[in-house]
C-alpha cells in the first residue's frame, strides 16, 4: 500500500445530510481519471467518534494513519450545544490511497458533523442516515460519557462496539459503574485496558507467585492502575488486594509487595495504533468486563 | 416537465411534439410555459439549456378547462386537433392522468368518446389504481369500454428506476445467480421502503391511503414481484407482466400475527425535533391512518416454499433507503474457531434502490496478519462509479416507453387486481383491532412489534 493520501474535501453550513451524501458521490466520481473509473470504496466499518470540543485535536491525531489501515466511513461528531444556533455544519473529505500494482485507489470518508444547538440533543438521528449498511459501527467516545443522558443512550444503541479510554475520565475508579451498567448493550473497549496488555503479559508469566500478592503499587494513569488491580482481583479471584497508585502518564512500573516487577520488552504502542486494535475487536471482552466490576469493589 | 426536458436534451422526443396542459386552475400559454420552466431549472438532472428549452416550449399550450360538463372535453378535442394539424402528429396521442380518484371516470369517459380516428392514443394512469380490490376492477372495467388493455399504462415510478430493472438484469444477465436464487440457498428476504419523510402536507390523500396504499400495495409488491418471479421467455411486456402475475397469485395471504402496523409520533430527524403523525395539518388527532407496514410474506411455489419475505415500508423513519436484501444460509460447517469468525456475517446480496444505487455483496474475507480471523468485507458495485453517464429519472424512461408503445415497466391490470386482493385481506383483519397508535417515534425503525416480528423466526433486520 502507498503511503501518499490524496485529499478532497467539501464544506457545508446549515446543511441537510443529502447534502453530504451528494458531496460524498460528487468527491468519489471526482476521483476518477479522465476515462478511469472513481476510485474503490472499500470500507469495512462505519467508524463514528463523539468529541467534545477540548478533544478535537487529539481525535483527529489518533484518525492519521487509520484510513489505511481500516479502511472506513468516519463520522466525526462536535457537539456545540451552546452555539446559539440551530443546525448542522458538515466537512467531507476523502483520503485516497493507490493501490500498488493496480491503476486504481482505495478511498475512506471523513465526515466531520458539527452539531449546533438542539442538533447536539438527537446525535442518533443525525447519524442513522449516514451509516454504511450493514456493516458494524464503532463508537469512540472522547472524554468521560455523560452517564445517563440521552445522547449517550441514542448512540449506543446504534453501535455494535464502544470504544473510551477510562485515561480521560476524572475520579477513577467510581466511572466505572457506569461503565459497567452498558455491558449488556454493547461490547466496550477501553484504550487505557488496551495499553496495559503488555504489563498483564508479563505478570501473568510471574504465575504462581503473583497469586500471592497482597499489595499492587502502579506508576502510571490512574485507569492503568485501578483496571491493573481489578483484573488481578478478578483473575484471582480475590478482593483483598490492595492498590497503591502513583500517578504518571504512562504505565511507567508495578511493584508486587515491594518488589518491582520486570519491565516488558519492546515500545509501548502508538495511540493510532492502540485504536486500530480496538476496531479489529467485535464481541464482548469478558475480562476486561470482570477487571472493571473488580476494580470498584 | 424535468422529464420531458431531459428527453429533449438528449434529443430522444420525436422532431414533430407537442404537450398540453389542462387544469381547473386558470393560465394562459405564456404563464404555464413560466412556471414549466421554473420547474425544470430546479428539478431537471441536466443544466439548463435555452435551445433545447425553446424547442419544447415552442408547442406548449395550456388549456383551463372543467371536464364536468362536455364543454372542457370539447375545447380540450379542439386544442388537440389544432395541434396535431400544426405539428403533424398523425392522430397520435398519449394522456397523461395525474388526477385525484374522484375525477377519473368522467376523464376517462371524455376522452374515450374523441378517440383520434387515426394514430394511436395511449394512457398512463397514475397511482392510487383504486382504493380496493372492488375500486380497481370498477375501474378497469371502466377503462376497457373506451381503450384497449394495450393502450392503458398504468404507471409505477419505482419499476422505472434503473436499479429495478438492473434486478432483472443481476438474476437473468448472470449465470451465478440463478442457480442459488431459491429456498435451498436463500434463507429469507429482506425488502424495506424507508422515508424519513413525513406526510409533506398531503393530509387529505394519505389519511385515505395509510402507508398501505400509498407503498405497499405497488412499490413493495411490484419490489417483491420482480425478486422472486420465474425468469420470462423473453423480455416482452406480457411475458414480464405474466411471471409478475404468477409470483403475486402465490403470495400467501398472512395471518394477522404476520402483519405489523405503525404510526409515528413526535420525534427527531437529522436531530430537528419533527411533530407527530396526528400532529400534522389536516390529520385528524385520532387518526387511525397507518405510517408504518411490516409484514412476513410466503410465496407459495416451488421455487419459494418456506422461505419468509419480510417487508417493510413506513414514514419518518431513521433514514431514507429502498434496499432488497437477499440473505443466503450460512456455510453448513465453517471450520474455524468460534472467536475467529465472530465479525462473520451470512453473505447477504444487497440491491440498493436508492440511494446509494447499486449492488453489494457480503463476504466473508480472512484478516491479513498472523492466525485465522474472518470479517465480513463487501464487494460493492455503485452505478456512480462503474458508469460514467448519469442516471436518467424513471419518469424519463417510463414516458419515454410510453411513447414506444413499450409496457413492460408497467403494470398489467391482473397485476393490480392480485395486489388489491393480498391488501384487502390485510385491511380486513385490521377493522378487528385498534393498536394504541401513536407506537413509534420519527426517526426509528418503526414499533418494536416489527423487530418483534423477526424476533420469533430467530432472525432480525437488517442494520442500517
Amino acid at each position: 500500500m502507498s503511503d501518499t493520501g490524496v485529499t478532497s474535501s467539501w464544506t457545508g453550513e446549515g446543511v441537510r445530510l443529502a447534502d453530504v451524501d451528494r458531496a460524498i458521490a460528487q468527491l468519489r466520481a471526482g476521483t476518477a481519471s479522465e476515462g478511469g473509473q472513481p476510485s474503490l470504496r472499500t470500507s469495512v466499518m462505519t467508524h463514528m467518534a463523539w468529541v467534545p470540543e477540548d478533544w478535537q485535536q487529539a481525535a483527529r491525531s489518533a484518525l492519521s494513519g487509520m484510513a489505511e489501515r481500516h479502511p472506513s466511513r468516519t463520522i466525526l461528531l462536535f457537539p456545540d450545544p451552546n452555539a446559539g444556533s440551530d443546525g448542522i455544519d458538515a466537512t467531507v473529505a476523502l483520503e485516497c490511497f493507490a493501490v500498488p500494482g493496480v491503476d486504481r485507489e482505495i478511498c475512506s470518508e471523513v465526515i466531520e458533523l458539527r452539531l449546533r444547538g438542539p442538533r447536539a440533543k438527537a446525535p442518533a438521528s443525525v447519524v442513522e442516515p449516514l451509516l454504511i449498511s450493514d456493516l458494524p459501527v464503532f463508537l469512540r467516545w472522547r472524554g468521560e460519557p455523560p452517564w445517563g443522558t440521552p445522547e449517550l443512550d441514542q448512540l449506543v444503541g446504534v453501535t455494535d462496539r464502544l470504544i473510551v479510554d477510562s485515561t480521560e475520565w476524572d475520579d477513577l475508579p467510581h466511572p466505572y459503574r457506569h461503565l459497567a451498567g452498558f455491558f449488556d448493550r454493547v461490547a466496550a473497549s477501553d484504550i487505557a485496558w488496551a495499553r496495559t496488555s503488555r504489563w498483564r503479559a508479563l505478570l501473568s508469566t510471574l504465575w504462581p507467585d503473583v497469586a500471592q500478592v497482597g499489595t499492587v503499587r502502579v506508576t502510571g494513569t490512574a485507569a492503568q492502575a485501578w483496571l491493573i488491580v481489578g483484573w488481578l482481583r478478578s483473575r484471582l479471584g480475590r478482593d483483598d488486594i490492595e492498590l497503591e497508585h502513583v500517578d504518571a502518564q504512562r504505565l511507567e512500573g508495578i511493584d508486587l509487595d515491594g518488589r518491582p516487577a520486570p519491565f516488558p520488552p519492546g515500545d509501548p504502542p502508538i495511540p493510532s495504533d492502540v485504536l486500530s486494535d480496538e476496531l479489529d475487536r467485535f464481541s464482548r471482552d469478558p475480562v476486561y468486563e470482570a477487571a472493571v466490576l473488580a476494580s470498584v469493589e | 416537465m424535468p422529464a420531458l426536458y431531459s428527453l429533449g436534451f438528449r434529443q430522444l422526443l420525436p422532431s414533430r411534439f407537442a404537450v398540453i396542459g389542462v387544469a381547473r386552475t386558470e393560465g394562459t400559454d405564456d404563464s404555464w410555459r413560466e412556471d414549466m420552466k421554473q420547474a425544470v431549472q430546479q428539478h431537471a438532472r441536466d443544466e439548463f439549456r435555452q435551445d433545447v428549452w425553446d424547442a419544447l416550449a415552442a408547442n406548449m399550450h395550456y388549456l383551463s378547462a372543467d371536464f364536468s360538463d362536455e364543454h372542457g372535453a370539447d375545447q380540450l378535442e379542439q386544442l388537440v386537433v389544432s395541434c396535431d394539424k400544426d405539428c403533424e402528429l398523425l392522430g397520435n396521442r398519449v394522456y397523461y392522468l395525474a388526477v385525484p380518484p374522484p375525477a377519473f371516470p368522467e376523464i376517462v369517459e371524455a376522452l374515450g368518446k374523441r378517440r383520434s380516428a387515426t394514430g394511436w392514443t395511449r394512457l398512463i394512469v397514475e397511482k392510487p389504481f383504486g382504493h380496493d380490490l372492488a375500486s380497481a376492477k370498477e375501474l378497469n372495467k371502466m377503462l376497457w369500454e373506451h381503450f384497449d388493455e394495450s393502450e392503458i399504462f398504468r404507471i409505477d415510478h419505482y419499476l422505472g428506476k434503473e436499479t429495478v430493472q438492473n434486478m432483472l438484469a443481476l438474476r437473468f444477465a448472470n449465470g451465478v445467480f440463478e442457480p442459488i436464487w431459491n429456498r435451498q440457498f436463500i434463507d429469507h428476504v429482506q425488502i424495506t421502503v424507508a422515508e424519513s419523510i413525513g406526510i409533506e402536507g398531503r393530509a387529505g390523500y394519505y389519511e385515505n391511503a395509510g402507508a398501505i396504499r400509498d407503498i405497499f400495495q405497488n412499490h413493495l409488491l411490484q419490489l417483491l414481484a420482480l425478486t422472486a418471479m420465474e425468469p420470462p421467455i423473453d423480455f416482452k411486456a406480457d411475458s414480464v407482466h405474466s411471471e409478475k402475475v404468477k409470483v403475486l397469485k402465490a403470495l400467501h395471504t398472512p395471518g394477522p400475527k404476520s402483519v405489523v402496523r405503525g404510526q409515528y409520533g413526535r420525534g427527531y430527524v437529522e436531530g430537528e425535533s419533527v411533530p407527530g403523525y396526528r400532529e400534522e395539518q389536516g390529520v385528524a388527532p385520532d387518526s387511525m391512518t397507518e405510517t408504518f407496514v411490516a409484514a412476513k410474506l410466503y410465496v407459495d411455489n416451488w421455487r419459494w416454499a418456506d422461505t419468509p419475505f419480510y417487508v417493510r415500508m413506513g414514514k419518518r423513519l431513521a433514514r431514507r433507503e429502498t434496499t432488497i436484501a437477499i440473505q443466503f444460509k450460512r456455510a453448513p460447517h465453517p471450520p474455524f474457531e468460534e472467536t475467529a469468525a465472530e465479525g462473520l456475517r451470512p453473505n447477504v446480496l444487497l440491491v440498493h434502490v436508492q440511494p446509494d444505487e447499486g449492488v453489494s455483496l457480503a463476504i466473508g474475507a480472512k484478516v491479513p496478519g498472523q492466525g485465522m480471523t474472518i470479517r465480513t468485507v463487501h464487494m460493492d458495485f455503485l452505478y456512480g462509479g462503474a458508469f460514467r453517464t448519469g442516471m436518467p429519472e424513471a419518469y424519463e424512461r417510463l414516458i419515454l416507453d410510453t411513447m414506444l408503445g413499450d409496457g413492460t415497466l408497467f403494470t398489467r391490470a391482473d397485476e393490480v387486481e392480485e395486489q388489491w386482493l393480498l391488501v384487502d385481506a390485510i385491511v380486513a383483519a385490521w377493522q378487528r383491532d385498534r393498536p394504541a397508535f401513536p407506537n413509534y417515534a420519527a426517526g426509528t425503525w418503526g414499533p418494536p412489534s416489527s423487530e418483534e416480528l423477526l424476533h420469533r423466526d430467530g432472525r432480525s433486520w437488517r442494520r442500517h
